[in-house]
């Protein structure tokens, strides 16, 4: 067994409004092993974001506040840590790479000033030794040593996404966050990025959480995936557990939207209803309103998140034996 | 047999040279030509008017008056006229150009480094500390502010270091302003949450990402500032709270020829004009500037 290198347990996260109490994300529990790599899969809203910044020190406080839990690393709670001590944890120990690369770059400093300044920040570098280890980087990431002394507006968006995964990779982190790190950018650039990625991990065998939510991109590059629906993991498991054999109705519900280019169908299927509201949670299975196998037990009742088969969890009662259900399929 | 060589030549790129913000604005700034026209005109009216020590003398040029020749037309001895004091037009113009720009350019900076700190403070902060900060301002901008600069000045004395801070506080309240609602903008992006994660404290965040976002569209607005700022002067040397008599003042000369203007023009038309061109001199400047400090631009 590998070494844990982040274990969040029981994480909440709550944004308190004007309109109400926000419940982002409710009792989350994730583990991430060394050179392992986590993909978190959700839809727009399940809080995949929000845990990546609470993980980062960055929820926006007030209104955001960590109500509850702890984040582990390296056995030690960096939720007890303070600003200061957190501050030059960020960028060294734990890396984001942010979803869009077109904002994510300061627009008036040349891309080698970005880089260098991580550098020089964390690892005492002079300013010399700090510019030729952020070209050396850029080389890492594939960009001609002759563009750093440009301008993020020359670039385009994927080589923009380069200098942010060269940033984001300056200092060595033990682990990397990458919100969506492919969302904004074309598909054949997309591949480029992924592939990118997963080089540079393995090379410095950092550990990797990915949020997306395309799950072709986590079969791509992930050991680990945790499907996370209205704030909760309602399914986690290796690679295989989740694609070979998913468990919860809400996982099987994704993959059954997927278009299959073996299959030859009418329509695709996908599952009813909306994300319910963050500040208005239904009682119970939170997916109960959009699930075709719930009962009235899951309106009242909340599952257990629990273990099916070595590593792999799912929050349902189909595999508490309390619903009537031998089987979850694929929703076709 | 014919060897034809076919040596093309290698696609190069052309090489990027490391540039400081500086320099590459430097560059941009060359190719305007309006900025360029402004610049030679500062560079004219600076030289000209800081070097009037060297060719003119203070008690004899400057302040003894003549009396006379008082109210001479332009030419008739003198090349732009006598005042009322019979007094050389030309050489109080070039005198009290100094004091004139020397107040505006020194208050303006002094405005707007504490401008430039209290509204990066309460934009980037925001809650409580912008709301102390901000309401606090507003006090000050609830006088209007030349009776704001009139009221600093007569409590304290007269001085032109005095005219100094109390034209950089008459400021402060809008220069904060600006600021602090570009601040709010910058600050919003996402590149400043980016920075963030990788660990940059705030001030480093502040100094080093947000000022130099937020400064460049403000540039024009703080140059344009000093031609204000050279007209307050004016206003404080009218009521005879400004640069005292008998110096030579751009604005205190505006304001003494008054009386006769319906005579000789000559005595208020010139200070006016080497005002006007002053300001024209510091907007061009000032536009160039912003359009070259802004990297998007480059061509």
């Amino acid at each position: 067994m590998q070494k844990k290198l982040l274990e969040i347990k029981d994480l909440t996260i709550k944004f308190h409004t004007d309109d109400g109490v926000v419940e982002a994300v409710n009792k989350v529990n994730l583990t991430v092993h060394e050179g392992e790599t986590l993909g978190i899969v959700g839809e727009t809203g399940a809080g995949k974001t929000t845990t990546a910044l609470g993980i980062m020190g960055l929820v926006d406080c007030p209104p955001g506040r960590i109500e509850g839990g702890s984040i582990l690393l390296d056995d030690r709670d960096i939720l007890r840590l303070n600003e200061e001590e957190y501050r030059k944890l960020r960028g060294k120990d734990i890396s984001m790479i942010f979803q869009d690369p077109m904002t994510a770059l300061n627009p008036v400093f040349t891309v080698v000033d970005q880089i260098a300044e991580v550098i020089a920040n964390h690892q005492q570098l002079g300013e010399k030794e700090a510019e030729k280890k952020a070209i050396e980087m850029l080389e890492l990431v594939r960009i001609p040593a002759e563009r750093a002394y440009e301008y993020p507006h020359q670039f385009s968006g994927g080589m923009k996404q380069r200098v942010v995964i060269a940033i984001a990779l300056a200092c060595n982190p033990r682990l990397l966050i990458a919100d969506e790190p492919t969302t904004a950018l074309d598909v054949t650039i997309q591949a480029q990025v992924l592939e990118l990625m997963k080089d540079l991990k393995t090379r410095s065998k950092t550990s990797m959480m990915l949020i997306t939510h395309d799950l072709g991109v986590v079969s791509e590059i992930c050991d680990q995936v945790a499907i996370m629906y209205a704030g909760e993991i309602v399914e986690s498991g290796s690679l295989e557990d989740i694609f070979e054999n998913p468990l919860h109705p809400y996982t099987n519900g994704l993959f059954g939207s997927i278009p299959d280019i073996d299959k030859e169908v009418e329509f695709l299927s996908p599952i009813e209803g909306l994300v319910p509201d963050p500040s208005d949670l239904p009682k119970g299975c939170k997916f109960h309103p959009r699930c075709k196998y719930a009962q009235h037990l899951c309106s009242i009742e909340e599952p257990v998140f629990q273990e099916t088969s070595p590593g792999h969890y799912a929050k349902c009662f189909v595999y508490e034996g309390k619903l009537p259900v031998k089987e979850v399929k694929k929703y076709e | 047999m014919a060897q034809i060589d076919v040596t093309l030549a290698p696609a190069r790129r052309k090489k990027s040279k490391k540039r400081s913000l500086w320099a590459d604005a430097w560059l941009r700034l060359r190719k305007n030509k309006s900025a360029v026209a402004g610049m030679i005109m500062l560079a004219t009216i600076l030289i000209v008017i800081y070097s009037s020590p060297l060719y003119l003398d203070y008690d004899n040029d400057v302040i003894k008056p003549d009396l006379t020749h008082t109210l001479q037309f332009p030419a008739e001895g003198k090349l732009l006229g006598t005042d009322e004091l019979g007094r050389d037009v030309l050489a109080r113009i070039l005198w009290g150009g100094r004091i004139s720009i020397g107040i505006g350019v020194l208050s303006m900076l002094l405005s707007s480094i504490i401008g430039c700190t209290l509204g990066a403070i309460s934009g980037y902060y925001g809650g409580k500390t912008d709301g102390i900060i901000m309401r606090s301002l507003d006090v000050f901008m609830a006088i209007p502010s030349l009776l704001l600069m009139i009221t600093l000045v007569s409590v304290m004395k007269p001085t032109i270091t005095n005219l100094i801070i109390a034209l950089a506080i008459g400021s402060v309240p809008s220069v904060s302003r600006m600021v602090r609602a570009q601040v709010l903008y910058i600050k919003g992006q996402e590149f400043v949450e980016a920075i963030r994660a990788q660990g940059a404290s705030d001030f480093r965040i502040i100094v080093m990402h947000i000022l130099p976002n937020a400064i460049s569209p403000l540039i024009s607005q703080f140059v344009m500032e000093i031609a204000g700022l050279i007209l307050a002067i004016s206003g404080l040397s009218f009521i005879g709270l400004g640069v005292q008599p008998p110096d030579p003042e751009w604005g205190a000369m505006l304001s003494s020829g008054r009386e006769h203007i319906r005579d000789v023009w000559h005595v208020t038309a010139f200070p006016g004009i080497a005002l006007v061109l002053t300001v024209v001199a510091l907007t061009l400047v000032g536009d160039g500037l912003r359009d070259a400090l802004d990297p998007r631009m480059k061509r």
